[in-house]
This record gives C-alpha cells, sequence and structure tokens, in this order.
C-alpha cells in the first residue's frame, strides 16, 4: 500500500477527532435541549425533523431514533421528518418552490406543543430556516443542528436551542450531528426518569 | 446549582428533584460519549486503515468500468444507506475545494413501492437481494450496513452479491455477526464496540473515509471523464 494513500486514511480520520470533542463542550446547552424537549414529549408534544439531502437522512435517522428506540425497555415517543414522502416533497416543490418544502408541511401537520428540529449542515439551508421560522410563529420549540459558523440560522431569533458542529467539512459536520442527536436521544429519556423534573400541571 | 439554571427552570425545584445532579450526568454523559467516539474511531482506523484505503481502490477501479453501487440497510441503518448512495451520486466539493465525481449509486430502500411489493408478495428477508437479482450486473458494488451484522435481509443480500459476482463491501458491529461468518464478503468493516450509537457513529465515518478515499483514487486514476450524455 501507498504510504502517501495511508497518511490520507490517518489524516481523515485525525480530523474528526477535535469536531468530536468540541460537542463535549457544549454539554450545557446539550442538557438544556434536552430537558425542554423532554418537556415537550411529557405535555404530548411530537418532534418533526427536517434536512436537505444528506441531512434528509439524518431526519429520517431522528425520528426512527425516538419512536423506536434500539435499547430495549425505552418508551416510543412521537416523531416523523418531513422528508419521507416524495410526493409531497415535489408536489410542494413544483407549485410553492423548494424553499417551502417543509414550512408547508409544519404549517399542516404541526401543533403548537410540538417541537420543530432543522439539521443544515452550515446553517444557510433557506427551506430549513423559513421552516424554523414558521415553527417559532406557530408556537413549536425549535432546534436546529449546524455547523461551520452556524450560518444565518444559528443566529435566528427563531431558533431556541443550537447545537453548532465545529467543523467545515460536510461529512465530519454530519457525524457530530449523529453523536448529537444520539446524545439528545438518551437524555431526553434521562429526564423522564427524574421524578418530578416534568410536572405536568406546570408544564400545562 | 447556579443561578442562571434555577431561574431558568424554577419548577423544577418543586418536586425536589436534584436538578443539579440530573444535569451534572448529563454534562458528564455528554463529555464521556464524546470520548468514546474519538477512542472507537481510533481503533477502527489502528484496525482497518489499510483495509480502507484498499477497499476504496477497488472501488474507483470498479467505477472507472462502469460499476454502479447499491446501498441497503435497515432502520437507522437504511438512513445511512441513503446517505452513502446521495454523497457518491450528488457529492459537494471536496475538503481541498475541488470538485468531486458525481458516481452511480442508488438505495436500495429509497422506492416504497418496490420494498412493500417485495416484502408483501414474498417476505421482507427479500427486499435486498430480489433488487441485486434484478439490478446488479458483475462488477457493481453491493454495500450494506448493519450494527449487529445479523440482518435476514442483508444476509441475503450479500449472498445474491456474491452470486452475481458483485464487489461486496459490508459495515457490521459487536463482532460482525453473521456477516463475518459468511466469509464472501470482500471488504468487511467491524466497529468493535456493543454500543448501537457508537457504532453507527463509527460508521458513518467509515463511509465517509471510504467514499473520499474513493474520490483520491479515482483522481490518482485519470481524468474527470465528462459527464455521460442524456
Amino acid at each position: 500500500m501507498d504510504q502517501t494513500v495511508l497518511a490520507s486514511v490517518s489524516e481523515i480520520f485525525a480530523r474528526r477527532v477535535e469536531p468530536a470533542r468540541g460537542l463535549a463542550e457544549q454539554a450545557e446547552k446539550v442538557a438544556r435541549a434536552c430537558h425542554a424537549m423532554a418537556t415537550r414529549f411529557h405535555g404530548g408534544g411530537r418532534l418533526i425533523v427536517f434536512g436537505n439531502g444528506e441531512a434528509a437522512t439524518d431526519a429520517q435517522h431522528i425520528s426512527v431514533e425516538f419512536v423506536h428506540p434500539v435499547i430495549v425497555g425505552k418508551r416510543a415517543l412521537p416523531s416523523f421528518s418531513l422528508t419521507g414522502d416524495v410526493a409531497t416533497i415535489t408536489g410542494i416543490g413544483a407549485a410553492a418552490g423548494f424553499d417551502e418544502v417543509f414550512a408547508h408541511q409544519l404549517r399542516h401537520l404541526a401543533a403548537p406543543g410540538d417541537m420543530a428540529l432543522g439539521v443544515s449542515p452550515f446553517g444557510r439551508c433557506v427551506n430549513v430556516l423559513r421552516a424554523l421560522e414558521t415553527a417559532k410563529e406557530l408556537g413549536l420549540l425549535t432546534l436546529a443542528l449546524v455547523g461551520g459558523d452556524g450560518g444565518e440560522i444559528a443566529r435566528s431569533p427563531s431558533v431556541d436551542h443550537v447545537l453548532i458542529a465545529p467543523s467545515d467539512d460536510p461529512r465530519v459536520v454530519k457525524e457530530v450531528h449523529v453523536t448529537a442527536y444520539h446524545i439528545l436521544w438518551e437524555l431526553v429519556h434521562v429526564f423522564f426518569e427524574q421524578p418530578g423534573v416534568l410536572d405536568p400541571q406546570v408544564v400545562a | 446549582m447556579s443561578e442562571p439554571m434555577e431561574s431558568l427552570y424554577p419548577f423544577l425545584y418543586s418536586g425536589g428533584t436534584d436538578l443539579d445532579a440530573v444535569l451534572t450526568m448529563v454534562r458528564q454523559s455528554t463529555a464521556g460519549k464524546a470520548a468514546e467516539i474519538v477512542a472507537l474511531r481510533q481503533s477502527v482506523l489502528e484496525r482497518d486503515g489499510a483495509r480502507m484505503a484498499a477497499c476504496a481502490q477497488a472501488m474507483a477501479a470498479a467505477f472507472d468500468r462502469g460499476a454502479r453501487l447499491f446501498a441497503f440497510g435497515n432502520g437507522g441503518s437504511s438512513t445511512d444507506a441513503q446517505d452513502v448512495a446521495a454523497l457518491f451520486l450528488n457529492p459537494g466539493p471536496l475538503g481541498s475545494g475541488e470538485p468531486a465525481r458525481p458516481l452511480p449509486a442508488f438505495a436500495l430502500t429509497a422506492d416504497v413501492a418496490v420494498v412493500t411489493a417485495l416484502s408483501n408478495d414474498i417476505g421482507f428477508e427479500v427486499v435486498f437481494s430480489r433488487q441485486l437479482a434484478a439490478s446488479g450486473r458483475a462488477g457493481d458494488i453491493a454495500f450494506g450496513l448493519s450494527t449487529s451484522g445479523n440482518s435476514r435481509n442483508l444476509i441475503a443480500g450479500f449472498q445474491e452479491a456474491d452470486r452475481r459476482g458483485m464487489i461486496t463491501v459490508g459495515l457490521a458491529g459487536y463482532d460482525g455477526g453473521q456477516m463475518a461468518e459468511l466469509g464472501t464478503i470482500d471488504h468487511l468493516f467491524v466497529v468493535p464496540s456493543t454500543s448501537v450509537h457508537r457504532i453507527q457513529e463509527a460508521q458513518t465515518t467509515v463511509y465517509h473515509a471510504l467514499w473520499e478515499l474513493t474520490q483520491g483514487a479515482l483522481g490518482r486514476r485519470g481524468a474527470v471523464p465528462p459527464p455521460r450524455s442524456s
């Protein structure tokens, strides 16, 4: 094997280390986001997830994570993605434009007690931002997974909770997001296991 | 407990819950999981770095001969399969800013009509093998992802791919399960962990690395061919 190829394998892996550790530095933000999500789930809210391209696969991964947990004994929580129905996406895209594909679905599928989670590698996806703005107007809790400098989405007043993967490589950003949403799922359940944390009378 | 958090969630104190302890646990858990995945990726690199480079060279040679890639998996791994297909077919630029070469790739989970027809008429264990039997050619690439390595439809898919003379690439976790026992997968990468979550996170790195290394190998093999005319 060519030594330069082997060196490039090592470099590819080395590029992941600091961004992965960077997530630990956002532990406080993770904790706040998880608590807010657990509160919404406790009140009957659903988690609605969306993103483009590779992030569309994250949206579907996140919803299946909550609906059908890989860890036996954890309760199923209501979640769906806005990326799974090709008829809907192409229909809205053709009629109203691609910037509307997620916002339109939210306007007609979401309830005020739900949560909207947008995934955008560099925080610049117009349809994700528009969906988060729409969600905020509707009263949903809004969350975003972004990367790079966070883009317009990280700076938007419509987004309640933002986690930024500190990398300029979209593949590395995605990997940090995968770890982030696995942790979000697990820690939402941690809050469920704490008696008194999610008092329904307070939530209501 | 710090004042800002108490003012943010004042009701947490009404139930007598020790929020400070919960938040401390949450912070420690986040840091611990970040450390786990960093260590797991390092062990994957040490075990399989050279084999990943060899796999990428084989895939690059196959693509140069006109191969198509078929990706498949269940559940969370189906989203990885679709991610693999999207990345190969419609990549953004490389880290260097150079354009990456779009490569023909399909996800076998994307067409709900096909998946439900095969499942309803025959059974879920054939959803990948039947598609590979219909569309796979010798020299094409079958790329299957599983955390357990035991999914019956993946095993059937790899067996069909092997019968057809396809190049087989498998990503598994734990000890590789039945995917390892098959003994026929040309390039099998087992992430040595028992956590489904950490396995998936490391597998994402493995296929990202395989893609980047494939692009690098294609670059060394020669100029990017012009797009095919329609």
